[in-house]
């Protein structure tokens, strides 16, 4: 049976059924969509300034769901340009690499790591250039790394991964110094600590506050360091601190550690 | 043997049996297409990625596995899901097996809903060997790095309980987990709508080539429905703009719904709750798309 424009009943009731089932999905596909995305089980639609760095192959690939699998081809352009020491399209790449999945640590992880310790350090010992120059880049570098890993934290709030590079970062017993703030890195680490980091990061909080001068770091530092021996958890850093800690407190020799203490240093 | 009157008291206007018969046929069928070569092709990538770049971390190493893996069984299920659907139509009437069919007493929902469980069947098999074989190799990867970890903390004397809990922990989340499933059946999901988008479009389509196109050009705009809501509905404000934008916003699926795999790879846990939603949308568009498949096929002349 036809319509008098020649089209049958059956398809136009199929053409209407389709409009009447765009209608119905399209709430649920609004609430479902928003429910996916407050759970980060769906990623947010991508940036179409994405389609430039990426070109339209690339961007058409991150459109039809393999935006996982394209981050890592990034990411992997990115450790050979850092093969290469090209540091600026390391940086560039690892940019494009978080933009495109921002929820993942590892890449914020490896983008500061990149920058705050490998670009700083390559620029730092670069001897073809002027001593002031190299000094500059080396703090420009940890900077980037610092501001990465705080970019990193607005998509990823308390994630321990992300708050104990920072910690390590401002670390001012670290080997690698890269920016020491004792302060700063004792935040970071008891951040990450409350997050789920490892009880090593509580501890790293406590010999960062032990180095601080006011009494109020240097009692939570002894608190902490305290409250593992009194668990019966030594660890060799503790028979310098505790003898310090414990004279600059104006602890009762009564009340202070006994001796120097078995040592745990595992 | 019975007579005609009483063939026709025990006919049944929907029988499972001859929707059963039909989806095998097709399945059949489109094995001996060779389709699952597609199998061999994955299972050699899946392997290359699982032994490849040595030189990342660990958890960069599970995560490109998995990247490459997951990727390769999205592309291979889309182009099953639109290639296969779209000769099924076509390969029918040039075999003439359609009119074989269709002359006996099976109704053409039927024909469509068969036609439809076969290439369903056939993903969904696929799909099935195919993460059996990933999930062998993530677990062996995993295993290695492991072992390979706990051999280094061995050696410099760190092998303590706590942190041999911590590295299969950390790597354990990078490595196989059940969200990783969570995220194949998301692909297979994802497939069967494409494959029900693709019967419909090769229910009113000329050709199979029109058929592939119309449903690739679907399937890319069905993953960018969130952009072309916000571009054409809000941002642009001319007429022509805002009505292509409404007309795509109500045909098109909304593709990025069954984009589980990344919190799959991220080693998040895909709540059952959510899967159970996202099945039911997929649903909801594949007893659409079919029902409309048969408005427009009931009436094609062949």
């Amino acid at each position: 049976m036809k319509t008098k424009f020649g089209i049958g009943i059956r398809p136009l009731i199929g053409t209407v059924l389709l409009v009447l089932l765009g209608l119905v999905q399209m709430p649920l596909e609004f609430r479902l969509s928003d429910s996916l995305r407050e759970k980060k089980l769906i990623p947010s639609p991508p940036d179409l300034s994405l389609r430039e760095s990426l070109g339209q192959m690339g961007f058409a690939a991150v459109l039809g769901g393999l935006r996982s699998l394209i981050a890592s081809i990034t990411y992997l352009q990115a450790y050979v340009a850092f093969e290469n020491i090209e540091w600026g399209k390391v940086d560039s790449l690892m940019t494009l690499t978080t933009r495109l999945q921002p929820q993942e640590p590892l890449y914020w992880d490896d983008a500061s790591w990149h920058m705050a310790y490998n670009a700083a350090s390559s620029y730092q010992k670069d001897e073809s250039l002027r001593l002031p120059l190299r000094d500059k880049l080396y703090r420009d570098y940890v900077q980037r790394g610092i501001d990465i890993l705080n970019e990193g934290l607005t998509y990823l709030p308390d994630n321990p991964r992300l708050l104990t590079r920072l910690g390590d970062i401002y670390n001012a017993n670290s080997a690698s110094r890269r920016q020491p703030d004792a302060r700063k890195a004792a935040h970071y680490y008891l951040e990450a600590y409350k997050n789920g980091a490892r009880e090593f990061y509580e501890r790293m909080a406590a010999y960062q506050l032990a180095l601080l001068d006011d009494r109020e770091s240097q009692q939570q530092a002894y608190d902490i360091l305290r409250r593992y021996y009194d668990k019966g958890r030594y660890f060799d850093t503790m028979n310098t601190l505790f003898p310090e800690l414990e004279e600059k407190l104006g602890i009762p020799k009564e009340k202070r550690v006994p001796g120097p203490v078995k040592f745990q240093s595992r | 043997m019975s007579s005609p009157s009483s063939s026709l008291s025990t006919y049944s206007s929907f029988s499972l049996s001859r929707i059963w018969t039909l989806a095998t046929n097709t399945v059949t069928q489109l094995l001996r297409m060779k389709i699952l070569v597609f199998l061999a092709v994955f299972s050699v990538i899946v392997v290359a990625a699982g032994f490849s770049f040595p030189a990342m971390s660990p958890e960069q190493q599970l995560k490109l596995l998995k990247d490459v893996s997951l990727g390769a069984l999205q592309i291979f299920s889309m182009v099953i899901a639109i290639a296969a659907t779209a000769l099924l139509l076509p390969r029918d009437l040039e075999d003439r097996t359609l009119y074989t069919i269709l002359s006996k007493p099976v109704p053409r929902y039927e024909y469509l809903i068969g036609k439809l469980l076969g290439v369903l069947l056939l993903l969904g098999g696929g799909l099935l060997i195919m993460d059996l074989i990933f999930s062998s190799i993530v677990w062996l990867k995993q295993s290695l790095i492991i072992s390979n970890q706990i051999a280094a903390l061995r050696s410099e004397q760190q092998d303590v309980p706590d942190n041999i809990a911590a590295i299969k922990a950390f790597t354990g989340q990078y490595g196989l987990t059940w969200s990783l499933h969570a995220g194949v059946w998301s692909i297979f999901l994802k497939a069967s709508v494409i494959a029900a988008l693709s019967l419909l479009i090769s229910c009113f389509a000329s050709s199979t080539l029109f058929t592939i196109v119309v449903s690739l050009g679907f399937t890319i705009a069905g993953h960018g429905q969130q952009l072309m809501r916000e571009w054409f509905v809000s941002k642009l404000s001319g007429f022509w703009e805002q009505t292509i934008g409404l007309v795509m916003t109500l045909i098109c699926p909304d593709l990025s719904l069954f984009d589980l795999v990344e919190a799959a790879i991220r080693g998040d846990v895909i709540q059952l709750a959510a899967l159970g939603s996202v099945t039911g949308m997929a649903l909801l568009y594949i007893v659409g798309y079919t029902a409309v498949a048969y408005l427009f096929f009931a009436d094609k002349e062949l």
